[in-house]
């Protein structure tokens, strides 16, 4: 067992179990709450791909996260109440690069530790339960629709890239699930679902070791049968989509979003400076401490609704910056001056202290939530970074790194708008 | 352990909660005042013009750069509503002293800005700075209209608000556009001064080291006069069923159904009630989530709420429009097995269990270590967690089912698309 000290002064044991899946444990003491997630590094994105000895398989999108609900199911008693019995609660959630089945208990933690790692290696599924499941999705998928934040973002996504499945609901279309049979289901399930693809984490009032018994016992015979799996990605193109979608939608005032695309997918360190870096820069210009979110306040463009954001993992990366305005042409407008201002003057060493000394207080802070942590962990550990790295690659970020970032980033025919209008 | 009191002065108490078990220090102040059209708006405003700036730091922009150079503290303001009291919430957030250089120094710069922005605001001759005042003005009622962009929280609040027309909790707690075009500077700042010299405040505190806190916030400039009384929660009497359809452009129904409860928080039997809620719809468990979602496959999501102040409790569940009738069938049923008291030994542990543990794990947050004593303030009548627990392990399925008796259906709302057929 591998034993890593957090800035917080507590310790992190990470082992390797010989069927190849990590195991993270961060005990928390005090703690009522024992938190668990066991992911795999399967998502939304992740509809094609080519088999060592099977050449390209392509299958519909959403199955991901189909999976993830039908893994829900069980022949004796639902997985929803096995957890019920022990107080605790099980949910489960797909992005576009992983699955998560997570549940958070005070008592009887063994129990459901086993629970979760039983329900995940063993799938119920039958005609009739993926018949029915349809009708969930497609209400979960409608209701998504109906909200106007999803839909501003989806759009964006969608004139952004040419062909990247990111363009697509992580549910995927009603249209595609229809295609979705057990067959299908069940090639994926044994693609992915193996114990090298994915990884366990706990945070809590737990002992390491008695964790890893459990985990060991419940994981004898189950051994990692992965057959090669290379995920393929279409080719996206440099340009975007289109330069910019407007709808209408039953909603109160304008919304206006910018979004950049960024050519560069990283992985690993490289991933996390590009992160923290991307990070400040959007800082500089959106949060509440920036000079130019109290001009465009001030002048009425915006309200506190405004935000800007960074996305990336090694399959993609973008950035986002909007909200509520009166004149979306014209927020544009100003945002793509603001960023233009910005590349010019470069962010000084001043500004770039004072955003790590917040950045690195909201980080402690984050030490409060286990949920947080948990998933924190398993989604660095996916994307070939470690979250115990953030203060030392965070101190270690020179102001010239994160202004050459500012330099290659926000190129114009990267970028794209989308917006929303009331309906007259 | 839950909190000690100190009484800082006439009508404002403190509350300490000293643990090691958190990174941060939270610190959260509790202004009420009843809920009344006259004061709605004003009471909404106020804590969004306060934060715009302070005496020290006189823009949004200068005050927040200060406190992200105190390592990422947080200070904000908002508006709660609980029965019929509305709430001013101001909350500040800070890494623990011994995680951060400096840290005793970056605490006290905190709060003392804290205390600032909440006791001694930023004034232009003897008001509200007008431009601030002003900005935040459009800026809420634009708020207030952007209700309708959440169609589930959109359609909860339509519901309540038919339901409870002529009754203060039929008040928007961030007010109607109308009240808030016409609040003026001066008044609103003279309302505020009222709050801070009469209404009832409670401070709340999580985190370690706390001992030099009540005398920090003694020397706050707290000029307190005579106490004020605030108003009771008020309770109908005559419920009469209505149904409401409302069309927008959308794919899905929201259906919402609104009971009127006999038990309320100070009533010997509300954990009864409590259970029922539970039971019904609180958990994955609950007999809405079982026969709405799981076996007729009619929902995205199910769920009820309780209210247990005003006495309330709503179902709410995401539908395709067509299956209105059935669902608003299944959702009675539902209710009427609880009244039968047709409840399994099973579903009544799970709820015990899972309201228990709901419980536990607010004491793994600060914020929910604190905000789960707002009730308790409104009601003056703060209830440990422990006592809590035991209350609700007590429940019998007799109490459960007599609670259930007590619900009296006022109000199905249902808002869907154009082409649906409701």
């Amino acid at each position: 067992m591998q034993l890593v000290k957090t800035i917080t002064n507590e310790c992190l044991h990470y082992e390797k179990l010989a069927n190849g899946l990590p195991v993270m444990i961060l005990p928390k003491k005090g703690y009522q709450k024992k938190y668990a997630v066991f992911a795999v590094r399967y998502g939304s994105l992740d509809s094609q791909f080519e088999v060592a000895g099977k050449g390209v398989v392509k299958v519909p999108d959403g199955i991901a996260h189909f999976l993830e609900h039908k893994l829900f199911e069980d022949e004796a008693v639902p997985v929803f109440e096995r957890f019920a019995k022990f107080g605790a609660s099980v949910n489960a959630y797909t992005s576009y690069s992983m699955t998560a089945y997570l549940f958070s208990t005070i008592d009887y933690f063994p129990e459901a530790l086993r629970e979760l790692l039983h329900f995940v290696q063993n799938p119920y599924l039958t005609e009739e339960n993926v018949a029915k499941e349809r009708g969930i999705i497609e209400q979960e998928l409608n209701m998504y629709d109906d909200h106007p934040d999803r839909r501003i973002y989806r759009n964006l996504l969608n004139a952004l890239y040419h062909r990247h499945p990111i363009r697509l609901d992580v549910g995927g279309t009603i249209a595609s699930i229809r295609e979705i049979t057990v067959e299908l289901l069940w090639e994926c399930y044994r693609l992915f679902y193996q114990p090298a693809n994915m990884a366990l984490a706990v945070v809590g009032d737990v002992e390491p070791g008695e964790v890893l018994d459990i985990v060991g016992l419940q994981m004898e015979g189950w051994h990692d049968q992965g057959q090669e799996v290379k995920r393929l990605l279409p080719d996206e193109p440099e340009t975007v989509n289109q330069p910019m979608i407007e709808q209408r939608m039953s909603i109160s005032q304008p919304r206006c979003y910018l979004g950049f695309k960024h050519s560069k997918n990283l992985t690993g360190q490289a991933l996390l400076i590009q992160q923290l870096a991307m990070n400040m820069i959007w800082h500089s210009l959106a949060a509440r401490s920036s000079p130019v979110f109290a001009s465009l306040y001030d002048s009425g463009l915006i309200n506190d609704s405004f935000e800007a954001g960074f996305h990336a993992s090694p399959q993609y990366a973008f950035s986002m910056v909007g909200g509520e305005t009166d004149e979306p042409h014209k927020l544009d407008q100003a945002l793509k001056e603001a960023i233009a201002r910005l590349k010019q003057n470069q962010l000084s060493g001043e500004q770039v202290e004072r955003m790590k000394h917040h950045i690195l207080g909201s980080y402690l802070a984050a030490f409060n939530s286990l949920d947080y942590l948990a998933n924190s962990l398993i989604s660095h550990l996916f994307h070939g970074t470690s979250y115990l790295d953030v203060p030392d690659v965070l101190a270690n970020l020179s102001v010239d790194t994160i202004n050459q970032y500012l330099d290659e980033a926000f190129e114009p025919h990267q970028s794209a708008v989308s917006i929303l209008t009331p309906e007259q | 352990m839950d909190f000690v009191h100190h009484k800082i002065a006439e009508g404002v108490n403190l509350y300490l909660y000293e643990t090691n078990k958190f990174a941060t220090v939270t610190v959260k102040v509790f202004v009420q005042d009843s809920l009344a059209p006259e004061t709605v708006a004003a009471n909404a405003l106020i804590p969004t013009v306060l934060i715009q700036g302070t005496k020290s730091y006189p823009t949004r922009m200068s005050l927040v750069q200060k406190m992200e150079s105190l390592y990422g503290c947080v200070l904000g303001a908002d508006i709660d509503k609980i029965g019929e009291r509305q709430i001013m919430e101001f909350y500040f957030d800070v890494v623990t002293p011994d995680l951060i250089p400096n840290g005793k120094q970056v605490f006290r710069e905190g709060l003392a800005a804290f205390g600032e922005l909440i006791t001694d605001p930023l004034v232009e001759d003897g008001a509200f700075r007008k431009d601030y005042f002003q900005k935040e003005k459009i800026n809420l009622a634009k708020m207030v209209d952007g209700l309708i962009n959440d169609k589930q929280a959109y359609a909860v609040w339509q519901a309540v608000k038919a339901m409870c027309k002529d009754e203060p909790f039929g008040l928007y707690k961030y007010g109607e556009r109308n009240q808030i075009e016409q609040l003026e500077p001066q008044a609103v700042y003279d309302h505020y001064r009222r709050l801070l010299q009469s209404n009832p405040i409670d401070i709340f505190a999580v985190g370690p080291s706390l001992e030099n806190l009540p005398e920090l916030i003694s020397l706050w400039p707290w000029q307190r006069t005579a106490l004020n009384e605030l108003s009771q929660v008020s309770v109908r009497e005559d419920i009469r069923e209505q149904e409401l359809h409302e069309k927008q452009d959308m794919q899905q129904a929201i259906l919402v159904m609104g009971y009127r409860t006999a038990q309320r928080y100070l009533s010997p039997d509300y954990y009864g009630l409590l259970v029922a809620n539970g039971i019904l719809g609180a958990f994955p468990h609950s007999k809405l989530f079982i026969n709405v979602r799981e076996r007729a496959s009619l929902a995205y999501y199910v769920n009820s709420s309780l209210e247990g102040s005003k006495g309330l409790l709503t179902v709410n569940a995401g539908i395709a429009p067509q299956t209105y009738g059935q669902a608003v069938d299944i959702i009675r049923r539902q209710v009427a097995e609880l009244q039968n008291g047709s409840i399994t030994d099973d579903e009544l542990l799970r709820t015990k269990m899972g309201l228990i543990s709901g419980i536990r794990k607010m004491l793994d947050d600060p914020g929910s270590i604190i905000d789960r004593n707002l009730i308790g303030i409104v009601h003056e009548e703060l209830r440990s967690p422990q006592t809590v627990m035991d209350r609700i392990a007590s429940v019998t399925k007799e109490q459960v089912q007599e609670a259930a008796q007590g619900l009296k259906l006022d109000t199905i709302y249902c808002l869907s698309g154009q082409k649906g057929e409701a």
